[in-house]
C-alpha cells in the first residue's frame, strides 16, 4: 500500500528536492505540496493524505498553524515536522500542537523515508535530539502523586529515550534491551502521547527555565 | 471652498451633535485613547469638534470650578460608547472660526453658572478659566515646530496666563499678603514653566527617541559584522571548494556557530557549560576528520576539572569513531542524574571485539582510559564487529 504524502515548505528548491527523493521510491505517492498556510491547509483537507510534511518556519503562522488548522476537521492524517531549526521550543511546540515526530533538514534521504514511513504505519519518530529534550524535559522529577498515570516516565520509556538519544536505531534498541522492535515502537509512542498531553507543571518549568514560553 | 459649504459643513457637524438617539450619541462620543489625562473624555470631544484637547479640557476646568463641570464629566464618561484613538478623527478642514465659536459657547456657560451664584467668586473663575484657555493655546499640538503660527500662539498663550494671574492676583486678598517679591519671582517661574514647559518635554522625548534610534543601530551593525564574519565568509569559501566533504564540513561548523549565537546566549553569563564544552569538541572532531558529530546533552552542569576530563577524554573517543570506525555519523549523549556523568560515544561503524585491542592503539588507552581513571570515573567499550562501538565514560560529580 503506498502512503500519500503531502509537502508543505516555503522553500522550492527544498521541496523539489524532497520530491525527487521520494519519486524515487515505490512506496511513497506524493499527493500534492503548499509553499503557504492557507494553501496547505486548503489542499490538504481537499486531497486528505495519510502524512503531512510540515516545515516549522513559514510565513504566516507556520507550521503550527497548519497542524492546528488541519486536526481541527481531519484528527487522523499525520505529521511529521520538517526543520532547520532543532531549537527546543520548535521542537516541543511542533510535538505538542500533534506532530508525530520531528526531523532537521540534514537527515538523509533514507532517513527521511524511513521516518515517513514510520509515521504513517502510526509510530513516532524520535531522533536522539528529540529523545534528549524529552529526557530532558521529563528529568529528575519527583512521583506526581495527582496524575502519575499521564505525567511520568516509566523506567523502560526512560531507558528507551536513552538509547535513541545515544544514536541508535530501534532495531539496534531492541537488541540491546531484548525486546522486539514492535515494543520499542510502543514505548516511543506512549511517550510522544505522555508529551503532547502532558499538562505537567514541570514540563511547564522546564520550558520556563529555558525561555520557551 | 467656498463659504457657504463650510457652513454646511459646520451645521452637519452641529446637527450630529443635537442627536435624540441614545446609542447615536454614544457611538458619536468616544473616549480617545491615545489623548487622555483621567479618562480621554475631554481628548475625544476635543478631537471630535475638531479642536484641540487642551481646550476642551480648559473648558472642563472653568465649567469644573463653577461646580457644573464636576457633574456633567462623569456624565459624559458615563454615555461615552467606547474608546478610539482620536489622532484619526482631528480634520484638517476646522478652521479658527469654529474654535472661536467654541470658545465663545464655554465663555458664555461659564459666565451663566458664575452668575447663577456658585463657589466662587466671578473674577477668581476667570482668571483662572483665562489662565486654562492660556495653557490650552500654549500646549496646543504643534508645539516644538517652530513656525510663526505656533511662536504667536505661544506668545498669545503666555500674554493670556499673565493676564489672568494679574486678574487673580488682583481679586484675591490672601496673596497680596505674601511679599511682593516673593510673589513676583513665584509667578514668573510659574509662567515660565507653562510656556517653556511642553517645548522642554518634547525635547526630552526626542533626546530618548534618539537614544534609542542608537541602540537599535549599534545592535543591527552588530550583527552585520558577525553575519559577515562567519556567514559570508564560510560561504566566499565554500565556493572556493571543489571538495564536496569539505564543504559540508564547513557548512555543517557555521551552521552550529550560528545556532549557538542565535540561541547560545540564553543560559545567562554562567561560564561555560558542559554542551557548550562538548559542542565545541564536536566541532573540533568534525573539521578534523569530516565526520558529523552530533552531541544530545541531558541535564547540562557548569565545567569543573572532573568535567572537562570527561570532555577531553569523549574527545578522544569520538575522534577515534570518526578516524577508524568509518561509520557516517558519531553521536555523542551525555546526561547528568543521580550525581554521576555519563557520556556515551557511539558510531554505527565496522566495531572491533574490545578484548582484542592492538596495544598501539594508545590514543584509547591512555586518553580514555587512563584520563578517566585518574579522575576518579571508569569507561568501558560496548562493541562487537559490524555491529559498531560505543565508548560508555561515566563520572561521579562529588570525589567518593
Amino acid at each position: 500500500m503506498t502512503v500519500r504524502v503531502f509537502l508543505v515548505d516555503d522553500h522550492e528548491l527544498f521541496l523539489s528536492g524532497v520530491r525527487g527523493e521520494l519519486a524515487d521510491r515505490d512506496r511513497f505517492d506524493v499527493a500534492g505540496w503548499a509553499t503557504d498556510v492557507d494553501d496547505a491547509v486548503a489542499a490538504i483537507r481537499r486531497l486528505v493524505p495519510d502524512i503531512v510534511l510540515v516545515d516549522v518556519h513559514m510565513p504566516g503562522g507556520g507550521g503550527l498553524s497548519v497542524i492546528r488548522n488541519v486536526t481541527e476537521t481531519h484528527p487522523d492524517i499525520r505529521f511529521l515536522a520538517l526543520s532547520v531549526s532543532d531549537a527546543p521550543e520548535d521542537v516541543i511546540a511542533m510535538i505538542r500542537a500533534g506532530a508525530r515526530g520531528y526531523v532537521t533538514k540534514t537527515i538523509a534521504g533514507d532517513e527521511l523515508a524511513d521516518a515517513l514511513a514510520r509515521t504513517a504505519d502510526g509510530d513516532a519518530v524520535f531522533s536522539p535530539r528529540l529523545a534528549g529534550f524529552v529526557l530532558d524535559a521529563f528529568a529528575g522529577t519527583l512521583p506526581q502523586p495527582d496524575d502519575p498515570e499521564l505525567d511520568q516516565l516509566t523506567p523502560r520509556e526512560r531507558e528507551v529515550l536513552r538509547q535513541i538519544a545515544r544514536g541508535h536505531t530501534y532495531k539496534q534498541v531492541a537488541r540491546r534491551l531484548s525486546i522486539s522492535v514492535k515494543t520499542v515502537e510502543t514505548h516511543v509512542s506512549a511517550v510522544l502521547r505522555k508529551l503532547q498531553l502532558s499538562s505537567r507543571h514541570e514540563l511547564a518549568r522546564w520550558a520556563t527555565d529555558r525561555r520557551i514560553v | 471652498m467656498s463659504a457657504r459649504t463650510r457652513c454646511d459643513t459646520i451645521a452637519t457637524k452641529m446637527n450630529t451633535v443635537q442627536v435624540n438617539n441614545w446609542s447615536e450619541l454614544r457611538s458619536w462620543l468616544t473616549r480617545s485613547t491615545d489623548d487622555r489625562v483621567f479618562t480621554g473624555v475631554a481628548g475625544g470631544i476635543g478631537a471630535r469638534l475638531g479642536v484641540g484637547s487642551g481646550y476642551a479640557r480648559a473648558g472642563f476646568f472653568g465649567l469644573g470650578l463653577t461646580g457644573f463641570g464636576l457633574v456633567i464629566y462623569p456624565l459624559l464618561f458615563a454615555l461615552s460608547g467606547g474608546t478610539a484613538p482620536s489622532t484619526d478623527l482631528v480634520g484638517d478642514e476646522i478652521d479658527r472660526r469654529q474654535r472661536l465659536g467654541l470658545t465663545f459657547m464655554f465663555v458664555g456657560a461659564m459666565v451663566a453658572f458664575a452668575s447663577g451664584g456658585t463657589w466662587l467668586d466671578g473674577p477668581t473663575i476667570g482668571a483662572l478659566t483665562l489662565i486654562a484657555f492660556g495653557i490650552a493655546a500654549v500646549w496646543d499640538r504643534g508645539i516644538g515646530v517652530a513656525t510663526d503660527q505656533s511662536r504667536i500662539r505661544i506668545i498669545i498663550g503666555a500674554v493670556v496666563i499673565v493676564a489672568g494671574m494679574a486678574v487673580l492676583l488682583g481679586s484675591t486678598d490672601r496673596l497680596t499678603g505674601l511679599g511682593p517679591v516673593v510673589l513676583a519671582v513665584g509667578i514668573t517661574m510659574a509662567g515660565l514653566i507653562l510656556v517653556f514647559g511642553p517645548w522642554a518635554l518634547r525635547l526630552a522625548g526626542d533626546l530618548g527617541e534618539e537614544r534609542r534610534d542608537r541602540i537599535r543601530s549599534e545592535e543591527r551593525a552588530e550583527m552585520a559584522a558577525h553575519l559577515h564574519d562567519s556567514v559570508l565568509q564560510t560561504f566566499a569559501m565554500i565556493q572556493r571548494t571543489d571538495d564536496p566533504k569539505k564543504m559540508t564540513t564547513l557548512a555543517r561548523s557555521q551552521e552550529r556557530e550560528l545556532r549557538s549565537w542565535l540561541y547560545g546566549a540564553r543560559g545567562g553569563d554562567q561560564g561555560q557549560m558542559l554542551s557548550d564544552a562538548l559542542e565545541d569538541m564536536a566541532d573540533r572532531v568534525e573539521q578534523a576528520h569530516d565526520v558529523p558529530v552530533d552531541v544530545v546533552v541531558v541535564n547540562d552542569l557548569p565545567m569543573s576539572p572532573r568535567i572537562e576530563a570527561v570532555v577531553a577524554a569523549g574527545g578522544e573517543a569520538a575522534t577515534n569513531a570518526a578516524r577508524h570506525s568509518g561509520s557516517a555519523k558519531v553521536s555523542v549523549y551525555a546526561e547528568v542524574h543521580d550525581g554521576v556523568l555519563e557520556v556515551f560515544v557511539s558510531d554505527q561503524g565496522t566495531g572491533f571485539n574490545p578484548a582484542a585491542l592492538p596495544p598501539d592503539r594508545h590514543g584509547l588507552r591512555q586518553s580514555v582510559f587512563g584520563r578517566m581513571h585518574r579522575h576518579g570515573g571508569t569507561a568501558e567499550i560496548l562493541s562487537e564487529p559490524g555491529e559498531g562501538t560505543e565508548i560508555h565514560l561515566t563520572m561521579p560529580l562529588e570525589p567518593s
